[in-house]
């Protein structure tokens, strides 16, 4: 009983001195204050990686908006708890625009959402969807697809590797569409993968890579990692590799296949100035080529004229939407029908992926 | 190259962070000390030679770096544990934390930046072996630490210091009653620890992984722990367990690049159900477990 009062006497205290300071911070909410835009970033910002495009993204809203938005970045902040206390904390704070970089922040994100409808969540790779919530993905596989191309024409032994994260749908789309690309080129050809399970170990992946080069894999495709490891050691070995989100050539001058780069500041503006405007509405965002977020930049200059010719025709079509990477007929890894001959995968159907594309010659882990 | 050239090639370049790290443990605990903060003390010795290789000092300055770095901040454990008779454990994670706190506020600039590795030198004549040849191709890093491995091995077998530390670690008591300072055996054991394990993160940072990333070290500080529990204390067990996980890990990936329709979840979590199972077989017998356990770990000495 006395621990019920002490906790009520306790509870109505918070109350009341949180009314207080809703009351006399009104003024530090008027209209003047800059909104403040938090990003919480799972790893640390680098030169590079997820981290890095996330933040990049948000420079033009600040070259935009200037004194009226303040952007904080928090970075390596783990999944979970941990996460869940700090988005608290930054909205409590008066941070009214939150980006929460990672798949795992979902639920504490989408609580926030939920709680005060004042406040807009951007949210990375989710599927949750609530009127001031928004998840957003890229659609890396339009730039894999053609980096699978290019792969096709350099590889002399017919065999692709990729050193990929964790067994999720959007690594999945990108490792098929990747081998659908370089299947155009040399229909037999095979990819195989190294699934690390961790999003981060630089070391593991390093290694991971290596296997592959030693199973004869001369392109190698980093999905999904944040520092260069792989890169890195591709460079040293020979052997041509490419990465997503941000351009990693510096650490592989002669043999960086290129890279599927994402801008997100197309994005993050637009959802800035609905914020302003009291009209952002949430939804999920599956954002391309056509919508100039994804992008392969640094090409390399061994791919072949020809073939280079026809990758920018490829380019062109995924930009106008008159080719899509997903269009049947497609056979799953098992020999079953993937996509039906003339049909394309919507993008609902993209995002729940869960089967590997025939020509991928490592098992999906279930 | 194969799957088998690949796990030969990779094997002790894989095992030896653990290594160093386990060895500095072992000599830690040997003495009676339990140091439950070599996770960032790796950390810490990683960013430490990675600065220092990245300015163009070069790797031995760097190793050099690291090793002294760690060192002194094992003695800050050395200070909180031995001087305050703190608990060990809750001394350890602290300067666990501290160490990995620090090492990402040394990295912050230098994150995802790369340097150059070392390269790999050939012990003559049995680098020419066929098959095996290829684990016999290593850098000087890895040479050095299999000369250290056996070092201590020879320490504790043979020489006075190494039965002093020994007898520090079983009795304190007996050692101080016959003369030998506990606390500075001990304050020079935990220093040892600390270099080794900043010797340790420094392989990982510049010469296996030539990259900085915060939180790179990704938890090979806490296996080098339990290897020195799995191996019993003993330094040639040590160095098994060391190489059988580099080996298994390396395994794992080989048999995922080749297709071999098992689980990856499974494959990942190999390197330390092997290693427990061998290990664990290697020291069923209880009655060689408890005569080669450390009679007074963890346990603060009182005059």
């Amino acid at each position: 009983m006395l621990k019920n009062l002490t906790r009520r006497t306790l509870m109505k205290g918070v109350a009341v001195s949180s009314l207080a300071s809703a009351l006399g911070g009104r003024s530090a909410l008027a209209a003047d204050d800059p909104l403040g835009i938090t990003l919480v970033l799972p790893s640390p910002v680098g030169d590079v990686g997820w981290g890095h495009a996330l933040a990049a993204g948000l420079e033009p809203v600040k070259a935009a908006y200037g004194d009226k938005v303040k952007v904080t970045v928090l970075e390596n902040i783990a999944e979970g708890p941990d996460a869940d206390r700090i988005m608290n904390k930054t909205v409590a704070d008066g941070n009214k625009f939150l980006v929460a970089g990672s798949f795992g922040y979902q639920n504490g994100a989408l609580q926030i959402a939920r709680r005060d409808p004042s406040v807009t969540v951007l949210h990375a790779s989710g599927f949750q969807v609530a009127p001031n919530f928004s998840p957003f993905a890229a659609k890396y596989f339009q730039g894999t697809y053609l980096l699978g191309m290019a792969a096709a024409a350099l590889s002399k032994t017919g065999k692709l590797g990729s050193v990929s994260a964790f067994a999720i749908p959007e690594l999945i789309t990108s490792i098929n569409a990747f081998t659908l690309g370089a299947q155009t080129v040399k229909p037999d050809i095979e990819v195989s993968v190294v699934w690390v399970n961790s999003w981060f170990d630089p070391a593991k992946e390093q290694e991971a890579a290596k296997a592959l080069m030693a199973q004869g894999c001369d392109v190698i495709f980093s999905n999904a990692q944040d520092t260069p490891s792989v890169i890195a050691a591709c460079e040293e070995a020979g052997v041509y590799a490419f990465n997503l989100n941000s351009s990693m050539k510096k650490y592989a001058p002669k043999t960086y296949l290129g890279c599927v780069a994402t801008d997100w500041s197309p994005f993050f503006k637009a959802s800035v100035d609905a914020h302003f405007a009291g009209t952002f509405k949430g939804a999920n965002t599956f954002l391309g080529v056509a919508d100039k977020v994804v992008e392969v930049v640094d090409w390399n200059p061994d791919i072949p004229a020809e073939m280079m010719t026809k990758i920018k025709e490829i380019e062109a079509k995924i930009a106008d939407g008159s080719f899509s990477p997903f269009t049947g007929q497609i056979t799953k890894a098992d020999g079953s029908e993937g996509v039906a001959a003339g049909a394309t995968l919507a993008d609902g159907e993209i995002v729940a992926m869960d089967w590997h594309v025939k020509g991928v010659a490592t098992p999906l882990p279930k | 190259m194969n799957a088998i050239d690949f796990i030969l090639a990779g094997m002790l370049g894989a095992a030896t962070p653990f290594l160093l790290a386990a060895l500095g443990e072992l000599v830690a605990e040997r003495a009676g000390v339990l140091n439950l903060g070599v996770e960032g003390l790796m950390a810490f010795g990683a960013v430490l030679a990675f600065i220092i290789v990245y300015h163009g000092g070069g790797h031995f300055l760097g190793f050099v770096a690291a090793g002294l770095g760690s060192a002194v901040l094992s003695l800050v454990f050395a200070v909180v544990a031995l001087g305050f008779r703190a608990n060990q454990v809750a001394t350890g994670l602290a300067i666990g934390i501290l160490g990995q706190g620090l090492s990402a506020l040394f990295g912050k600039t230098y994150e995802s930046l790369t340097v150059k590795g070392l390269p790999k030198l050939a012990f003559p004549w049995l680098s020419e072996i066929p098959v095996l040849g290829s684990l016999f191709i290593q850098d000087i890093v890895v040479w050095l630490s299999l000369a250290a491995t056996l070092a201590l091995w020879g320490m504790f077998a043979y020489t006075k210091t190494g039965l002093v530390v020994r007898a520090v670690g079983e009795n304190p008591k007996a050692a101080h009653a016959i003369g030998y300072s506990v606390t500075s055996v001990r304050v020079f054991a935990i220093a040892f620890g600390g270099a080794m394990a900043g010797f340790a993160g420094a392989y990982a940072a510049v010469v296996y992984t030539p990259l900085w990333a915060d939180g790179m070290i990704a938890g090979r500080g806490w296996i080098a722990i339990a290897l020195v529990v799995f191996g019993t204390w003993l330094t040639g067990r040590i160095f098994l367990g060391a190489c059988l996980f580099g080996a298994v890990s390396l395994m794992g990936l080989a048999a995922q690049a080749t297709g071999l329709d098992v689980p990856s979840q499974l494959l990942s979590s190999l390197p330390y159900l092997v290693t427990i199972i061998v290990l664990g077989i290697i020291s069923a017998d209880r009655r060689l477990l408890k005569l080669n356990g450390v009679a007074s770990l963890g346990e603060p000495f009182e005059r």
